[in-house]
């Protein structure tokens, strides 16, 4: 009976940021990959992913917020091209995947 | 003392001395810890396992089991398998055809998607530029292969040409960018990915480094055919196997009598040692008995121009015509040469080289019978 203050007190604790902390964020994913399709309109890219022989297409939209660069400068989604090897800062949305951010990298520096 | 005393007590000497039995085919790497060496041995089990649909084979697949193919003449070995790649090449940019099935092109189906398709086999790409047919690699060594670092690799490096020796030697890339090293094109970074992309491609066993299976040449698979849970085997189950492969040991090359040691200066003479670098040297590792260690590699590990009669697809930033130096290790044991079997004798294989090595070619057609039956001794003591 001598505890139950201090682990209502506990509870309080722990349970307070649950009830008042901001809503939960969409979880994020980053994804490093070759470019198969970029339709700029559409603002949408295709990229090729995956472990060994075993090859995956990832899609994901680009959208006004999204940033993407190369070499720390600001290109448009046009300048990707098949090929290019780039990370993507993805969060899952109902609209499917969208990044937040997506860097070209230089292959021959990517290790 | 009698003289069989004398004859084991020079035995018990020599081996003192460090006298070492040669490694042969599947034996794993010297120098293993215990725990290791049982790695080793529980690693070969999953190896040499044969999967089912009930254990999560297919839908679409090659072989039952890695030992399936990979067996000549020891387990990690040689098959006799010849399997067929696709990829298209436009504009200079390869497409490995993932929204197609991948540019592995899986021979057998599991009953239930033959009943659900209809097919035995996955459809060859309708968009492909190009087909290659693949035989079965040795993965003895390549545990050492893996640790070479890229600085060594990317140091034979010499696309420009500048020292004019018409041989460029160009590295390939990961999908993400890293230094490829392993395929016939070089276009898997690590041994890991390499096992665990095979897994799937070739088993259609999903494991924790890809959990998903591979659409049907562009078709999701059908309701039921795969009941299996994803991922098929466990994280252990991948580890073991990558351990096993790791530590197995390149077999060591036969003692050269004087007609092989006259081989090997030719090797180098002729210009093949200019791709097929004679040793590498592994870099730091955790695995003591793997951690800077010279072995005979014979290879750069990087892309060569091999000419327009070997060329087939591409792959990352490999064209149809270039491939990986191949490594030259336990070449004794192989039954057939190049990358598509196509070669029986190592003497057919060296004549198909064009491109880059078509110079150490000539020169090796140009040599007297007894110089070429030399290096051919010196290739077949590997």
């Amino acid at each position: 009976m001598r505890y139950l203050p201090r682990a209502a007190a506990l509870a309080a604790i722990l349970v307070t940021p649950a009830l008042t902390s901001a809503p939960v964020q969409p979880p994020t994913y980053t994804y490093r990959g070759t470019v198969h399709t970029v339709q700029p309109r559409a603002g949408s890219l295709e990229l090729i992913t995956g472990v060994g022989f075993a090859l995956r297409l990832v899609q994901m939209r680009a959208v006004a917020a999204t940033r993407i660069e190369k070499a720390g400068v600001a290109i448009a989604l046009a300048d990707l091209k098949p090929g290019d090897i780039v990370r993507a800062d993805c969060r899952r949305t109902s609209l499917g995947l969208v990044a937040d951010r997506i860097v070209e990298i230089d292959g021959t520096a990517a290790r | 003392m009698t003289r069989a005393a004398v004859a084991v007590a020079g035995l018990v000497a020599l081996v003192a001395a460090g006298c070492e039995k040669p490694l042969k085919p599947g034996d794993p790497v010297r120098g293993l810890t215990a725990a290791q060496r049982d790695r080793f041995t529980r690693g070969k089990v999953v190896f040499d396992s044969a999967f089912t649909p009930q254990t999560g084979l297919g839908p679409l697949f090659n072989s039952t089991g890695c030992g399936e193919c990979h067996e000549d003449p020891a387990k990690g070995g040689f098959g006799d398998e010849v399997e067929v790649h696709a990829a298209a090449f436009r504009g200079g940019v390869c497409d490995p055809l993932v929204q197609e099935g991948g540019f592995v092109i899986q021979q057998h189906t599991i009953p239930a998607l033959k009943q659900a398709l209809g097919i035995d086999s996955e459809p060859f790409p309708p968009s492909a530029t190009g087909r290659a047919m693949r035989t079965t690699p040795v993965l003895f060594g390549r545990g050492l292969l893996d640790l070479v670092p890229d600085s060594v690799i990317l140091s034979y490096a010499d696309p420009d040409d500048r020292n004019h020796d018409g041989i460029r030697g160009r590295p390939n890339r990961a999908v993400d960018g890293r230094l490829g090293r392993f395929g016939r094109k070089a276009f898997i970074a690590t041994l890991d990915e390499f096992n665990a992309g095979a897994f799937v491609a070739e088993m259609g066993i999903t494991d924790p480094a890809q959990p998903t299976e591979e659409n049907i040449g562009g078709r999701t698979i059908p309701a039921g055919v795969d009941s299996v849970p994803d991922p098929e085997i466990t994280q252990e189950q991948l580890d073991l196997t990558n351990d096993f492969v790791r530590f197995l040991a390149p077999p060591t090359p036969a003692r050269l009598d004087a007609t092989g040691r006259r081989g090997r200066e030719l090797f180098s003479q002729i210009g093949c040692a200019a791709c097929h670098i004679p040793t590498l040297r592994t870099g730091d590792s955790p695995v003591a008995a793997l951690r800077h260690r010279e072995f005979a590699a014979y290879t750069d590990l990087l892309l060569h121009d091999m000419g327009p009669d070997l060329a087939d697809i591409c792959l990352g930033r490999a064209t149809p015509s270039q491939f990986r130096t191949e490594p030259l290790i336990d070449l004794r044991d192989a039954q057939r040469f190049l990358h598509d079997g196509r070669a029986t004798t190592p003497e057919q294989a060296i004549e198909a080289h064009g491109g880059e090595a078509a110079g150490a070619r000539d020169r090796f057609k140009a040599l007297p019978p007894a110089d070429r039956a030399a290096l051919t001794a010196f290739l077949k003591s590997l």
